[in-house]
């Protein structure tokens, strides 16, 4: 009672959207790592893809992670929504400040991103994970990669997943580096390097998960 | 110089409030802002009229008793200055400017630009004291403090309550004001004391005052006239879960 109490104050919640939102870069850096491994054809692939199906720790893990989601979800609108009225009134006139502030496209569009971030979740789940289901005839796997391939033979697909990779790229290059400094794990000689290696880890991610389409598409 | 003016007018907390247009003649660049503001309202009253409300006392920089927006930034374009020690030389002739008072649902507007701050008053009476008595001046030196720590300290003891981070801020969150007095109570050994209790008591005070959550975009930063660091923020932070955990 004591933990949720002092989880909704706003510095309480600030640290339960940091640390739900690490997790799931966390998740994404493991995500990306596996799915790269489609880079090395479809047997590496199936098999990677096999080993985590037949995981019995995967359901457990699946229920960790929506649970982890949806706090960071529910979490934010409740701060939006507090936000909103903490500013009744708003100003006619309001200029982004410039120097030091850390003011962006992508921290200003944090709720937005998100939203649409979910939506793809969706649609991307529904894709793969309860997508059509082939069968190597050699190991009795499910082939994924056949899926894989499939699904980013359209053009449409692949700008979809590259557009959605963009938003998460631009979700997190606000997202990590504000992850730190809501923990206080943002010491002032560490400002600017926390910073960039917040803005490169969104970059890999987004550059990492918008290649395997474009691969897909223009290579195979 | 000529400044053509749109200044939000409001007769009292009840009143909706409206913009009025005024020009301002013959200003002079060394003027500050409130000088032409005390310019402006000498033709007002010579004709009549109500004057502009606004806060104003060191006039100096220092007292934190004037702020309000210039055309969309709090205290104005200049970094680092309150509104007293804007100077017209900033701006042009012929120059339209909006004046709005700081807008968040913790500062009421009482009138025109003036707004009631006294939601920080009882954040600080929240924590933001120690309760140790120290007694008399002590001799120099005779609590050893490191010079890098007593420079942190008054980096942070810097803050002067304006409110202009609660004006920039998209979420009208008070975090950097209460950040900068719980990171210079937190850094001396007189504030150990009440160290925990401190940081809980104060941020639940500023959530119970209506302030917004942290954006972490650091707009406050950029506009506060004592240019107090967003460091303060990610130390409040640290002190609120070691304080929760400790509790």
């Amino acid at each position: 009672m004591k933990v949720l109490q002092a989880l909704s104050t706003s510095t309480g919640s600030k640290i339960l959207v940091a640390l739900t939102g690490l997790a799931m870069v966390g998740f994404l850096v493991g995500h990306l790592a596996g799915n790269l491994l489609a880079l090395f054809g479809p047997d590496i692939y199936n098999e990677y893809s096999h080993a985590l199906i037949s995981n019995p720790l995967l359901v457990p893990v699946e229920i960790g992670l929506v649970a982890i989601l949806v706090m960071h979800m529910g979490t934010a609108v409740r701060m939006v929504l507090r936000a909103r009225q903490a500013r009744p009134t708003r100003y006619a006139v309001k200029k982004w400040a410039g120097g030091a502030s850390r003011k962006s496209v992508a921290s200003t569009s944090m709720i937005v991103t998100g939203v649409l971030i979910l939506l793809f979740l969706i649609s991307h789940l529904w894709t793969f994970k309860y997508g059509a289901w082939y069968t190597d005839p050699t190991t009795g796997y499910r082939d994924l990669y056949t899926l894989l391939v499939e699904v980013f033979r359209s053009p449409f697909n692949v700008v979809f997943y590259v557009i959605c990779m963009l938003l998460v790229g631009m979700h997190l290059r606000h997202g990590i580096s504000s992850a730190f400094q809501s923990l206080g794990l943002m010491p002032r000689s560490w400002t600017a390097r926390i910073l960039r290696a917040g803005a490169a880890l969104a970059l890999i991610l987004g550059i990492g998960f918008a290649l395997i389409p474009i691969y897909v598409y223009f290579v195979l | 110089m000529r400044i053509h003016l749109r200044i939000w007018r409001q007769n009292g907390p009840t009143d909706q409030g409206r913009f009025e247009n005024h020009t301002v003649e013959s200003v002079s660049p060394d003027m500050s802002f409130l000088e032409m503001l005390d310019t402006l309202n000498e033709t007002l009253i010579r004709q009549g009229q109500e004057p502009v409300a606004f806060d104003s006392d060191c006039r100096e920089g220092i007292c934190g008793t004037c702020g309000f927006l210039v055309d969309g930034q709090p205290h104005g374009p200049d970094p680092c200055t309150t509104v007293c020690q804007l100077h017209m030389r900033r701006f042009k002739d012929g120059d339209h400017l909006t004046l709005e008072p700081w807008r968040a649902k913790a500062f009421p507007v009482l009138r025109d630009l003036v707004v009631d701050r006294s939601a920080f008053d009882r954040i600080i009476q929240a924590g933001g004291y120690t309760s140790v008595n120290t007694g008399g001046a002590p001799d120099g030196n005779a609590v050893p403090i490191a010079k890098q720590t007593a420079e942190a300290a008054f980096d942070s003891a810097q803050c002067i309550g304006c409110g202009a981070c609660v004006a920039a801020c998209k979420n009208a969150s008070a975090v950097l004001f209460t950040s900068a007095k719980v990171t210079h109570m937190a850094l001396l050994p007189q504030g150990q004391v009440e160290r925990h209790t401190r940081v809980l008591n104060m941020v639940a005070r500023m959530d119970l005052e209506g302030f917004g959550p942290c954006s972490n975009e650091g707009e406050c930063e950029a506009v506060c006239p004592k240019g107090i660091s967003l460091a303060n923020i990610a130390t409040l932070n640290r002190e609120w879960w070691k304080a929760t955990l400790l509790k």
